[in-house]
């Protein structure tokens, strides 16, 4: 309890709340814009964190992250486009209802829902922490280097286990991530890897610029030498608080789909996508009127909603409790940890309580400040998504340089990160996934620190997995690889017959 | 007989209106698929649909077609695969390892399938040593390169066998479109130490606003607008430090000069 109250107090800082207000808005209205992910905004933000304080930096990235994806609705539901990526499923049903002229009733169905999901997730996580806190602390105690380093492990395999049709892609892509963490002078040993003498290079890449060239100006080039899209007028009316009412009368949706969205944002690499396949296809099987999805049926559209906003809050529980990021945005933030100097992981139970429960209830306050947010604006919101894209790119570029500038004050920054935005277009173009290079470069230096670190106990092989928690994730790592073939050898035989 | 006729021909009509109606041809017909970018990555041009039934499996979720140009990418990032492959052993330190004698027997030991005579090297000293990250690296990368050129040969392969198209002229236009805008970037990158931040911001701001076709004054205000409001945010509410153009600021009197240099 003691942990709650300073947790609260720490939030009651004018910087912390004005960081919420504006982390909450500003990932509101770059979800509602078609083209602009929170994954841009908060590469480009994440130079400024170094000179915030930390608890100001995280709030501000958590505000965009929990809020983008209430934005990413409104596009989705009004003109059939989602504002961000996880929003795709909300559109098979939404748009129907706006054709269908009940783009009102759709938009107050999707907030409630979203809010539902949210604050479901964010209260289970609180009362693990209230009820758990106690043994958690001894979980550092569990969890060694090389425990930690087998979840990474397993984080990858998932990640990759993941993209079911580009497996082969995510895999190649995690690799160069990887290579690129590798990149510097080995500080225990002073021996360079692959830095071909070049002295930029020795103290490795910057894993700032790394991101901003790949997700923030390869998005920019993709805007730029794109196409202004022309979407349809769209037209919100008032009644957003009924959308709470109807939302009760779809209890049992509703719950599951929370749970499903907590319980898949818990596993690394899983995601909203998954999230919202299952809490779809389960609303699907129990509803009365089947037929009705992908028609309009307000039961999808609240599975979709629920499902991806419930990630968010679960997705920190692996980041906070292993120190091992699921996705791309908890991998950035992890970037935010290094800077203050916090080491995510099961120590951060018995050092920084106080700060967990600042995170999980800055959320909570983010969740009802998007809902109020929009119940009052959604009109002025929805004309974000007429911002012509060209012109977005134009402005996404000119803050991705004062981004990458701003680390260092360094022009090879600048002209690395251009570089890497150039590869970043090339494989948007092509439809590769970005997240695998990023999550690479992240969960390779996890793995290269974890495994230098926890050396020193390994006599044999055997060594790195005779530890429970070890034995266990391995044993899981082995048991995803088997399945992972077995589906693969049982797609190709279903392919040939 | 001749009724019939000209039903058919009424149809062909019509048919043949809508496609002018809809500025489809044969040709971009054939192409509709190839120019617009994908849902997953783009979702400005992203028009969603669920199927007929309205089942959703998890594949529609992860939807991927291989684009044209990708047999090509593919092969460039095999040989960059390699060329790091080529580069382990003298970019890593692999030259100065150091090993146990009879390396293969070893590392049999680790798996009990051979007996090693003497005293055993502790594992934890070979995974120490600077070459092992990049070796793992490599033993991810390389099959994965290879795996992925071979599906994406595969796929050339099927396209050329029913006739679909396989040049990559239009994928390589797009390349070069990009590469005007990462030439302003880096001009941009090169006149803010010589400009300072706010007069190339604004100098970069207008020009973009003016190249993409926003040509009228309310445009070019809002291109000028934007830029000031990223300066202003970012020196002032931000505090970050970039170069400013003194000698232009040193012309300015001294109140506006030190308002200047506060905040922009």
């Amino acid at each position: 309890m003691e942990a709650f109250l300073l947790g609260l107090q720490n939030l009651m800082e004018p910087s912390v709340l004005f960081a919420i207000v504006i982390g909450s808005i500003g990932g509101l209205a770059i979800g509602a814009i078609p083209g602009i992910g929170p994954a841009i905004a908060i590469a480009i933000l994440l130079p400024a964190t170094i000179f915030l304080d930390d608890l100001v930096s995280l709030v501000l990235l958590l505000g965009v992250y929990g809020s983008s994806m209430y934005g990413g609705a409104i596009p989705a539901i009004l003109i059939n486009t989602p504002g961000t990526p996880v929003n795709a499923l909300t559109t098979y049903d939404g748009y129907a209802m706006t054709r269908r002229g009940e783009a009102s009733r759709a938009l107050s169905l999707a907030y409630s829902a979203s809010f539902f999901g949210g604050c479901f997730s964010i209260i289970a996580a609180l009362v693990a922490l209230f009820a758990f806190g106690p043994y958690l602390r001894d979980l550092g105690a569990l969890f060694g280097q090389r425990d930690i380093l087998m979840a990474a492990v397993l984080g990858s395999v998932l990640l990759i286990a993941a993209h079911r049709q580009t497996m082969g892609i995510a895999a190649l892509l995690f690799g160069f991530g990887f290579l690129i963490a590798m990149v510097g002078r080995q500080t225990t040993r002073k021996i360079d890897r692959f830095t071909f003498d070049i002295e930029y290079l020795f103290p490795g890449l910057n894993l700032i610029v790394v991101i901003i060239g790949i997700f923030a100006l390869s998005q920019a080039l993709i805007l730029l030498t794109g196409k202004d899209s022309d979407p349809p007028e769209a037209r919100v009316g008032g009644g957003a608080l009924l959308g709470f009412v109807e939302l009760s009368k779809h209890k049992i949706v509703t719950v599951f789909s929370a749970f499903y969205g907590t319980l898949m944002g818990i596993i690394p690499g899983v995601g909203e996508f998954v999230a919202q396949f299952f809490s779809y296809s389960t609303a699907r099987a129990l509803s009365k009127n089947p037929t009705r999805f992908g028609h309009g049926s307000p039961e999808g559209l609240i599975a979709s909603e629920t499902a991806n906003n419930a990630v968010p809050a679960a997705a920190m529980i692996p980041l906070l409790a292993l120190g091992v990021p699921g996705e791309a945005l908890t991998a950035m933030m992890m970037v935010v940890f290094f800077d203050a100097g916090i080491k995510p992981g099961p120590d951060i139970f018995e050092n920084n309580s106080d700060f967990l429960f600042s995170l999980f209830i800055a959320l909570l306050l983010i969740n009802v400040l998007v809902l109020s947010t929009l119940l009052l604006s959604t009109r002025f919101i929805a004309k974000m998504i007429y911002i012509p894209n060209r012109f977005l790119g134009s402005l996404v570029m000119i803050l991705s340089f004062v981004g990458v500038f701003s680390i260092r004050n360094s022009l090879t920054d600048c002209i690395f990160a251009v570089i890497f935005g150039y590869v970043g277009f090339i494989l948007r173009r092509l439809d590769w996934p970005l997240v695998p290079l990023v999550l690479g470069l992240v969960l390779g230096s996890i793995i290269l620190e974890r495994m230098t670190a926890g050396a020193s106990q390994v006599k044999s092989l055997v060594d790195l997995v005779n530890r429970p928690v070890s034995a266990v994730l391995a044993i899981s790592v082995l048991l995803i690889l088997c399945f992972v073939i077995w589906s693969m050898i049982k797609n190709r035989r279903s392919y040939k017959n | 007989m001749t009724e019939c006729h000209y039903l058919l021909k009424a149809k062909r009509n019509r048919l043949n209106k809508l496609i002018n109606k809809s500025g489809l041809n044969s040709l971009n017909l054939y192409l509709f698929d190839e120019q617009t970018p994908g849902p997953t990555n783009v979702p400005a041009f992203f028009k969603s649909e669920c199927p007929p039934d309205g089942k959703v499996k998890l594949d529609d979720l992860f939807q991927f077609k291989r684009k044209r140009g990708d047999f090509l990418f593919s092969l460039i990032i095999l040989f960059v695969a390699l060329f790091f492959l080529i580069s382990f052993f003298t970019e890593t330190g692999w030259q100065s390892r150091k090993l146990p004698n009879e390396f293969g027997t070893y590392i049999l030991h680790q798996f009990g399938l051979a007996e090693v005579d003497g005293k055993l090297v502790r594992f934890g000293r070979i995974l120490k040593q600077s070459w092992v990250g990049p070796l793992l690296c490599l033993m991810v990368l390389i099959p994965a390169a290879i795996w992925n050129v071979r599906t994406s040969f595969q796929v050339h392969r099927y396209r050329k066998r029913f006739l679909l198209p396989t040049g990559i002229r239009y994928e390589l236009e797009k390349y070069v479109a990009a590469i005007e805008y990462v030439a302003y970037f880096i001009l941009y990158t090169v006149l803010v130490p010589t400009l300072g931040y706010l007069i190339s911001t604004l100098f970069l701001g207008i020009f973009l606003t003016w190249r993409l076709g926003y040509r009228s004054g309310r445009w070019i205000l809002i291109g000028l607008s934007s830029s000031l409001v990223i300066v202003f945010v970012f020196r002032s509410f931000l505090q970050i430090k970039t170069p400013i153009n003194i000698w232009l600021y040193d012309l300015l009197p001294s109140a506006v000069r030190g308002f200047m240099l506060t905040y922009f």
